[in-house]
């Protein structure tokens, strides 16, 4: 009972939140100092094309009218026309939400991957050197810009060693000669559908690098949280009588203490998605990647608010949604969460 | 997995494996068949009525106008060459141009090119009136006699010979495509008459253009049958693959890279004048800069050459006022000011000026050559007690803050200026013609001589080319002497191909474009 | 010097000892700097691009200035970003936070769900979309990054709030009828402004990190100001032949925010608090 009224209050604050993240989008939008008209208008217009361009935006239009109408866009995911490119936005984002989406998962993937394992072995050594090099790393993961250690990785893995690409998404190879047909718009999964080996292999090198520099700050927090909550079940009274059984330290670990570590899990779930859909602006633009967080960028320069303004909808959307899950989720997993 | 999955796979893998055969056929080949452009942006609309921007690159190998202009060179003079139209004439007015289309020649749809084709597209370009359709403002009726003479009537006396062969907007395209909307266009169709036609558009990658059969024009021996334009912004990659052979034309890699590239025997680096003019406008309407010694006060503490050889590695040329070299009206003798901080110092101390004047320079975001300027030009000024504020904007914010009011916009507007179609004309009336409302020109310059000079130069544009220039320059001269804005270098266009690729020129009027049709490898 | 190591660890009192030199970089940065007139921008295109080298240990940029130079003048924005960021946040978060504690009912409703909208935006994205609508600006860029930055503040001071109005003091004085701007300014605010404080000292390294992120994208501080983030994006076009031109304004960042999260670290031990990444 109190964990269905929990549930439901979250979910009304989510949809109050993303009213309210709409409201503060058009307020924005109202206070860029450039003419929306003129960027439509193209490169060079004239006078005339102008004022024609204002009238096809409804740019003379009362406010509360034209926050009417947005509100409606937003939510029909009618986002309308990009100023710059006049093109279908809901079209160029059904191409880019994706991209963005899929290194999202795969960084997060990638940071439980790491942490996790670092944050057990860590506790495991407490105080020894691979405790002492795993906070050392963490904290350094904190602090290296994300658009740093991108450029960093693309030296030493695409300029050096040569054995991975770049940046962009597919090579070029692929799409041009026998391009993946775009069915979930995931390249992994598409691969998969079509049988295609070769490149599932391409989209998957493609994808490492960029991942990577999403995962470590994320990886460093899952190590953190991972190696605390162990050391803390560690120090319980079950473990001990396991220990006082003869169960062998590994068995302990990965059958008592590990489980419980699902808590710190979700947070780090939480944040990496949260992280990579934020450092999506850095990252893509470093290595190409044809997602959100480019397309945004490139509109931010042009001030295309339009597309600033849908990307921003949509990706704190994503953001509000995961979070309504993640602490569903907690709170199913450990109860006293939604009494607090 | 069920049954109809199953063959939908099948299909699939089916279809990949012949795309797949068919470039392995074109790579055994010895890869003669496709031509590969790196190119750096996006084409955002293809629509050749409203297109005005670097969709230029796809739509000039696709569709073509009815004339095209032939840049001046050391040795040659300007001229406009016949492409649809074998020939053409003006009446004694200027205002009545009489054009005779070529016969024989077909759209990609499989219909003639007729007059009546020639009147549509131009009708439907204006009817919708985005991109640069201003071009064809003076023209009242378009008539058509014949099925291949075509009649323009103006309303004041313009070179529609220029008009037509301007980059933008000049297309004509079949009639079938007539009643289609830009939509229509912009996924992947086309209409035109040129040498290629577009077979695959992926908005944001790529776009793949195959040779038109029955094209009317010579193909060279050895011609590509595909053209690829891979959209890479990311000039190291672009580097990388021009250096692999993945590439065969690029552009937009740093000048500081070129040296290296250069030394590159698989390389050619091409480095010609463009007719992108950087330039900064300055506010005659804000005091000190009312007063003609100040500006030139500014105009002499310029650092020209240091701006060339850091902004440019030494590639860009000293602008020779407003109109770039190539361009009739160009004036190779222009009085222009040299650097001399000392006949700066005593121009301000002339007019009075106490140091510690402040002035705001604004310029686009997105162009780096203007930063390199503004930096290097406020050393300069500090050395003369002047301090100048560099406000990067978004371009459409720069504008806006230009258009509004005079007295509290910025002092110095620095800009690009490429003409829409080639003519002094275009620079001119538009940077410094007076205006009732400021539209381009954002110094807010106003003088009854020169906009005589340019008002008279215009009309005698179609009728007598020569006399037209010489008023060109005299407005030019007049602008240069008010020291109405500085003039401070002409882009270099450089374009780098791979070596094995003959019959390359850059042709400055199409702002990079590459036409494929007279390339071979 | 023994007591310091005790209380920080070694890694904590090395890091607050870059952090000190930092801070005296910044302040002496004329006479630190080997050509501080480059440092401030003055151009040298002679030597543009020049590898490291014994005139110019780090190299120099794409106008012939001094790296070394310019990332030592980098230290002035950079740190006032961070410490600016901060305080603007404690400026707004600490006063939302004290009224929505203090007063509870509807008032700590309204402006905590309109602190939860602040929050729901992913942080970068925000900050962004404020800098690309306020244009670039040093003061633009800080409000840009600020406005992401209180809301953190707000829910700290309110959680400090929240267990100090429970205090008997407080009730006392609420009964003896003393105004609530009385019991405010003497019982809430000087108890909470001090967790807040530590916090938002913990913090300017995350902040400064946000900070350049914004400037690497072109949103920072107007040229020919040095500034590291937006040092990073010009020389990453020549990276990575010329390398050291993107490389060490990065490393200048990795370093800075690198002290403040170890000394953080090392304080947070002994304190107990939250810790937060930028991007």
């Amino acid at each position: 009972m109190e964990l269905a009224r929990y549930i439901l209050r979250r979910m009304v604050l989510s949809a109050f939140v993303v009213l309210g993240v709409t409201f503060l989008v058009f307020i924005v939008a109202q206070v860029v100092p450039s003419d929306p008209a003129s960027l439509y208008a193209g490169p060079r217009p004239t006078a005339e094309q102008i004022e024609k361009a204002r009238q096809e935006l409804h740019l003379d239009a009362p406010l509360i009218e034209r926050f009417a109408g947005f509100a409606k866009a937003m939510a029909t995911g009618d986002f309308g026309v990009s100023y710059k490119s006049r093109r279908l936005i809901a079209e160029d984002l059904r191409a880019y939400l994706p991209a963005t989406l899929e290194l999202a998962v795969f960084s997060t993937g990638l940071a439980l991957l790491i942490g996790i394992p670092l944050g057990v072995l860590a506790a495991a050594r407490q105080g020894k050197w691979p405790d002492r090099l795993g906070s050392l790393s963490s904290i350094a993961a904190v602090a290296m810009p994300t658009f740093f250690l991108a450029m960093i990785l693309q030296l030493i893995f695409a300029q050096w060693l040569g054995f991975l690409p770049l940046s962009g998404r597919l090579s070029r190879e692929i799409s041009i000669t026998a391009p993946l047909q775009m069915v979930t718009g995931f390249n992994l999964f598409d691969a998969l559908l079509a049988g295609r080996l070769d490149a599932f292999g391409d989209a998957f090198r493609h994808l490492i690098l960029p991942a990577l520099t999403l995962a470590s700050y994320p990886a460093g927090v899952a190590m953190r949280l991972t190696r605390s909550a162990m050391i803390e079940i560690l120090e319980r009274r079950h473990v001990t009588a396991a220990r006082a059984l003869g169960l062998s330290e590994p068995r302990i670990l990965f059958s008592h203490a590990l489980p419980n570590a699902m808590g710190p899990a979700l947070t780090v779930i939480g944040l990496s998605f949260a992280y990579a859909l934020t450092g999506a602006v850095l990252v893509e633009i470093i290595f190409a990647w044809p997602g959100l967080g480019r397309y945004v960028s490139e509109a931010i320069l042009a001030k295309d608010f339009p597309v600033i303004a849908a990307v921003t909808m949509v990706v704190t959307i994503c953001y509000v949604v995961m979070n309504l899950f993640i602490d569903i989720a907690q709170a199913l997993v450990d109860p006293r969460v939604a009494l607090s | 997995m069920n049954r109809r999955h199953f063959l939908q796979t099948a299909a699939l893998a089916a279809l990949a494996s012949a795309t797949t055969s068919r470039w392995n056929l074109a790579m055994a080949e010895g890869n003669g068949s496709i031509f590969t452009l790196a190119y750096p942006t996006s084409f955002p609309d293809l629509d050749p009525a409203t297109s005005f921007s670097n969709d230029g690159a796809v739509l000039a190998n696709v569709y073509e106008g009815l004339t095209r202009y032939i840049p001046a060179t050391e040795t040659t003079e300007a001229k406009i060459e016949p492409l649809l139209a074998t020939s053409w004439d003006v009446s004694e007015d200027g205002k009545t141009w009489t054009f005779h289309l070529r016969d024989g020649v077909k759209f990609h749809d499989g219909s003639p090119l007729t007059s009546e084709a020639v009147k549509g597209s131009i009708e439907r370009t204006k009817k919708i009136g985005g991109g640069a359709a201003f071009i064809w403002g003076s023209v009242s009726s378009i008539e058509t006699p014949d099925p291949l003479t075509v009649v323009f009537k103006l309303s004041d006396p313009q070179p529609v010979d220029l008009i037509a062969s301007a980059g933008f907007a000049a297309w004509i395209y079949a009639p079938s495509s007539h009643d289609k909307d830009n939509a229509w266009f912009n996924t992947g169709n086309d209409a035109g008459t040129g040498p290629f036609r577009i077979s695959r558009y992926e908005p944001g990658q790529r776009a793949v253009l195959d040779r038109a059969e029955a094209y009317w024009g010579k193909v060279p021996e050895g011609g590509f049958q595909t053209i690829s334009f891979e959209i890479i912004e990311d000039t190291t990659l672009a580097q990388n693959m021009i250096e692999s052979g993945q590439a065969d034309w690029t552009e937009s890699i740093p000048f500081e890279n070129l040296e290296a590239m250069k030394s590159n025997p698989d390389l050619r680096v091409v480095v010609n004048p463009s007719f992108e003019t950087l330039f900064g406008l300055y506010n005659v309407k804000r005091a000190p800069l009312d007063k003609v010694k100040v500006r030139q006060a500014l105009s002499l503490a310029f650092p020209y050459d240091d701006v060339i050889s850091a902004g440019t590695m030494g590639l860009g040329t000293r602008a020779k006022g407003v109109v770039p070299a190539g361009i009739w009206g160009h004036d190779a003798e222009a009085p222009i000011p040299q650097t001399d901080l000392k006949a700066a110092a005593a121009l301000l101390a002339e007019e009075g000026v106490e140091p510690g004047l402040e002035l705001v320079m604004t310029y686009s975001t997105t162009q780096a050559l203007s930063a390199v300027a503004g930096e290097l030009w406020k050393a300069n000024l500090e050395t003369l007690g002047i301090k100048l504020t560099l406000q990067p904007m978004a371009w459409e914010a720069q504008w806006q803050l230009g258009k509004s009011n005079p007295e509290a916009a910025q002092d110095i507007f620095v800009m690009f200026w490429w003409p829409t179609f080639v003519t002094p004309y275009d620079y001119l009336v538009s940077l410094f013609h007076s205006e009732e409302k400021p539209n381009f020109n954002l110094g807010y310059y106003s003088d009854p001589e020169v906009d005589a000079k340019i008002d008279e130069a215009a009309k005698l544009s179609g009728t007598d080319r020569p006399r037209a220039e010489k008023l060109f320059i005299e407005a030019q001269r007049k602008v240069i002497e008010d020291a109405a804005a500085v003039f401070m270098l002409d882009r270099p266009n450089v374009h780098i191909i791979r070596s094995d690729i003959k019959g390359y020129t850059d042709n400055p009027a199409y702002g990079h474009v590459t036409f494929v049709n007279e390339l071979s490898r | 010097m023994n007591r310091l190591v005790q209380r920080l660890g070694w890694p904590g009192t090395i890091a607050l000892g870059v952090v000190l030199v930092i801070v005296l970089v910044a302040v002496f940065a004329p006479w630190v700097a080997p050509y501080p007139q480059q440092g401030v921008g003055a151009p040298n295109v002679a030597a543009k691009l020049s590898s490291p080298s014994a005139q110019y240990w780090l190299g120099t940029d794409h106008l012939g200035r001094d790296m070394l130079s310019r990332i030592i003048y980098g230290t002035r924005v950079s740190l006032t970003n961070g410490v600016l960021i901060v305080t603007f946040s404690l400026l707004i978060g600490l006063p939302v936070g004290l009224a929505a504690g203090y007063f509870g009912g509807w008032i700590d409703e309204a402006l905590m769900r309109g602190t939860d909208i602040f929050l729901a935006f992913p942080a970068l994205l925000l900050a962004v979309l404020m800098a690309a609508a306020l244009g670039p600006g040093f003061l633009n860029s800080i409000i840009a990054v600020s406005v992401t930055w209180w809301p953190w503040y707000a829910r700290l001071a309110r959680s400090e709030v929240l267990v100090l109005r429970g205090q008997p003091y407080v009730e006392a004085a609420r009964l003896a009828g003393v105004s609530h701007a009385r019991i405010i300014a003497r019982h809430i605010l000087p108890a909470t402004a001090r967790p807040l404080t530590v916090q938002a000292a913990l913090d300017v390294g995350p902040a400064l990190l946000t900070a350049a992120a914004l400037s690497f994208l072109g949103l920072g501080v107007l040229p020919p100001t040095a500034d590291w983030g937006q040092m990073v994006d010009a020389g990453r076009k020549f990276f990575p032949a010329r390398w050291w031109y993107s490389a060490m304004p990065g490393l200048a960042i990795f370093i800075v925010a690198l002290a403040f999260s170890v000394l953080g670290d090392a304080l947070r031990d002994r304190k107990g608090g939250a810790s937060r990444g930028a991007a």
